[in-house]
């Protein structure tokens, strides 16, 4: 922790540097995580409003109703197709971004963060207008002569899924741009020159060496989409109940917080443990660290 | 003489500053307000201006989604934090059984009496002693005549498989649960869980015909094109007339829904006698018809009727409409797996 170079004065200086955060992680983060664990425990008052202290396993039984497994499903259906077109659109892009000239990667970095100086609702105001009836996308097909009615391409499973993907894709880019770019390209080098095809090449040294990075991507986009219940919400026509969506459902029309609260718990352990399979599976110790 | 001449320029420097000193006092002391929590939209600027101007009482406007957020948030207060609250009906139920409204001033509410009758003594204050109505709605189907070739006269056509991908519904579950009720003849408020689980049985056949679900401004899928059938409150409905007067209305067969929207002042509402003076002022026929005019919902001061929009003034026909109540817990079990059930089939 300490160099032994650094005196004692030193030390209780980092000391009380870090414990305003540990604080702060203990009080924001650890205590409502608990307090949320406790709640989904506890027994729904039967006029409606509130909960009472009184131990119950019912909340979680209550989930196995296929009314609410089918929104698990749903949601893990959305969270895969998403991060899976994530990989195949953003593994390419962060690929070719990292073997670019210093210049040409701060144009295509520039290009990534601009659309997050406009909020992501706004953002998603604009798909409504690219996707509906009398909109842009229809109007350019319609002026082409390639159709006659224009398609019904809003609230459409299609339609949220090209929202997820969007609102995720820069966080692939950037995951496995900051693992392409940290590579050591005398590696690929000497397997070229050792005779490996450029496609074995990239199999058998560029692809584990970006592993890491991608990886850290798939968790950046996986997470997230089954939380952005509000893109299906509005891109869906909210005909796609999301686990969030539900969740919030039960925090306020529902008004059964025991039950919002096993979900959470639930969806959260299911997360915690599709994160230590990763690793499992793929070995990586460190999300953004070498193998 | 330079003495002099100190002493008199900080004799003048205290006078300033004690000036100073008690203007900036008297200026907090005009400073009041009170704080209007309801949904964005409720009052043209020109009401709350007004307001202002003749008591200058500052109002803040501060603004929720839902119903339920609000019964949270002023239950987290525990009826403080807000002067003046407008919800829906069943909301305001729920609020005086927790306890969170407080009883109205009638000494300061000299216009009462403009209320119109038919919108008091309702179940969520049969005495009138806490609320003020403030606007009914009655949500209605709206369609487009050109995209339509039938005609549509009740509940039972959103079920006609001609419609199919081209019906926007409001998001609210009670509403939308209750008119399949009531296209089955039963009450919208049934708690006869056989009944309702028919319902949502019901329910999941009109899935096919959903083309989206939307609580806010749900008039655009109509007006953009997106849906054909519209089934909307009655905010939606006259914005959608005003935007496109061809669209057909329709007060369904089978009976309406009706909701009454109402004015409390919290238990514990920090300045509750603002909140009276404004009430009184909204109730006064102009400030009502100017509010009701911006609002577009049914006209709920009598006094007022003569004054505002004849299209906002309740026909004979509309006295008949439920209004949607709280039910028992387990019906409202049914209603809620009914309403998830519908929107995943309609996904599906």
């Amino acid at each position: 922790m300490s160099k032994p170079s650094v005196g004692t004065k030193k030390r209780d200086f980092w000391w009380m540097c870090v414990v305003p955060l540990y604080l702060f992680t203990l009080a924001f983060i650890l205590g409502p995580m608990i307090y949320m664990v406790a709640v989904s425990f506890a027994t729904n008052n039967p006029s409606g409003y509130g909960f009472q202290w009184i131990f119950t396993l019912e909340n979680y039984l209550r989930i196995q109703d296929p009314t609410y497994l089918q929104c698990f499903r749903q949601s893990f259906e959305l969270a895969f197709s998403t991060t899976a077109l994530t990989i195949l659109i953003g593994y390419p892009y962060g690929y070719y971004m990292g073997r670019l000239s210093p210049k040409g990667k701060k144009l295509m970095m520039f290009l990534v963060m601009v659309p997050f100086w406009t909020s992501s609702l706004i953002r998603l105001y604009g798909w409504l207008i690219l996707l509906q009836a009398k909109g842009v996308l229809n109007g350019l097909l319609q002026a082409l002569g390639l159709i006659e009615d224009p398609i019904k391409m809003l609230y459409t499973y299609p339609a949220v899924l090209v929202g997820m993907v969007y609102a995720l894709m820069p966080f692939m880019i950037l995951a496995v741009y900051s693992s392409v770019e940290k590579m050591d390209w005398s590696l690929v080098e000497a397997a070229r020159d050792l005779g490996a095809s450029p496609v074995k090449a990239f199999w058998t040294v560029t692809f584990p060496l970006t592993l890491p990075g991608l990886l850290s991507g798939v968790i950046l986009t996986f997470v997230p989409s089954m939380g952005l219940f509000f893109i299906a919400d509005l891109l869906g026509g909210n005909k796609i109940v999301l686990v969030g969506s539900l969740i919030q459902d039960q925090l306020t029309r529902g008004s059964n917080w025991p039950f919002a609260a096993a979900l959470a718990v639930l969806l959260m352990a299911m997360m915690t443990l599709m994160i230590v399979v990763y690793r499992k599976v793929t070995h990586v110790s460190e999300l953004e660290g070498r193998l | 003489m330079k003495r002099k001449a100190f002493k008199f320029g900080s004799l003048l420097l205290a006078l300033v500053l004690l000036v100073a000193g008690l203007s900036a006092c008297s200026g907090g002391e005009t400073e009041e307000q009170m704080v209007l929590y309801t949904w964005e939209g409720m009052f043209p600027q020109e009401v709350l201006d007004g307001f202002t101007e003749e008591t200058g009482i500052k109002i803040i406007y501060s603004n929720f989604d839902l119903n339920e957020t609000m019964l949270e948030k002023l239950s987290a207060a525990k009826g403080g934090d807000y002067d003046l609250v407008i919800a829906d009906d069943y909301i305001i139920e729920q609020a005086v059984a927790q306890g969170l409204v407080g009883e109205l001033d009638k000494s300061i509410l000299t216009n009462f009496q403009n209320i119109n009758p038919l919108y008091q003594g309702q179940f969520f204050d049969p005495e009138n002693k806490y609320t003020v109505p403030f606007g009914a709605g009655i949500p209605l189907i709206v369609y487009d005549p050109e995209a339509v070739d039938f005609e549509i006269t009740g509940y039972s056509d959103l079920w006609d498989p001609r419609l199919e991908d081209s019906v926007a519904m409001i998001g609210n579950y009670r509403v939308v649960n209750g008119i399949t009720l009531l296209s089955m003849g039963e009450s919208m408020n049934t708690e006869d869980t056989a009944v309702l689980e028919a319902a949502g049985e019901k329910l999941l056949g009109l899935a096919p015909n959903i083309r989206m679900i939307q609580d806010d401004n749900t008039q655009n899928a109509l007006l953009n094109g997106e849906a054909s059938v519209a089934f909307l409150y009655t905010s939606q409905v006259t914005t959608a007339l005003a935007e496109n007067p061809d669209l057909k209305v329709v007060y369904p067969e089978e009976g309406l829904g009706f909701g009454i929207m109402g004015a409390f002042v919290p238990s514990a509402a920090p300045n509750a006698a603002a909140a009276n003076k404004f009430l009184n002022y909204i109730l006064e026929p102009e400030n009502a018809a100017q509010c009701f005019n911006w609002l577009g919902y049914y006209c709920t001061i009598g006094a007022a009727d003569e004054l505002v929009n004849p299209a906002l003034v309740v026909p004979d026909s509309v006295t008949s409409g439920e209004i949607v109540q709280n039910i028992s817990a387990d019906a409202e079990a049914v209603h809620n797996k009914n309403w998830i059930d519908f929107k995943a089939a309609c996904g599906a």
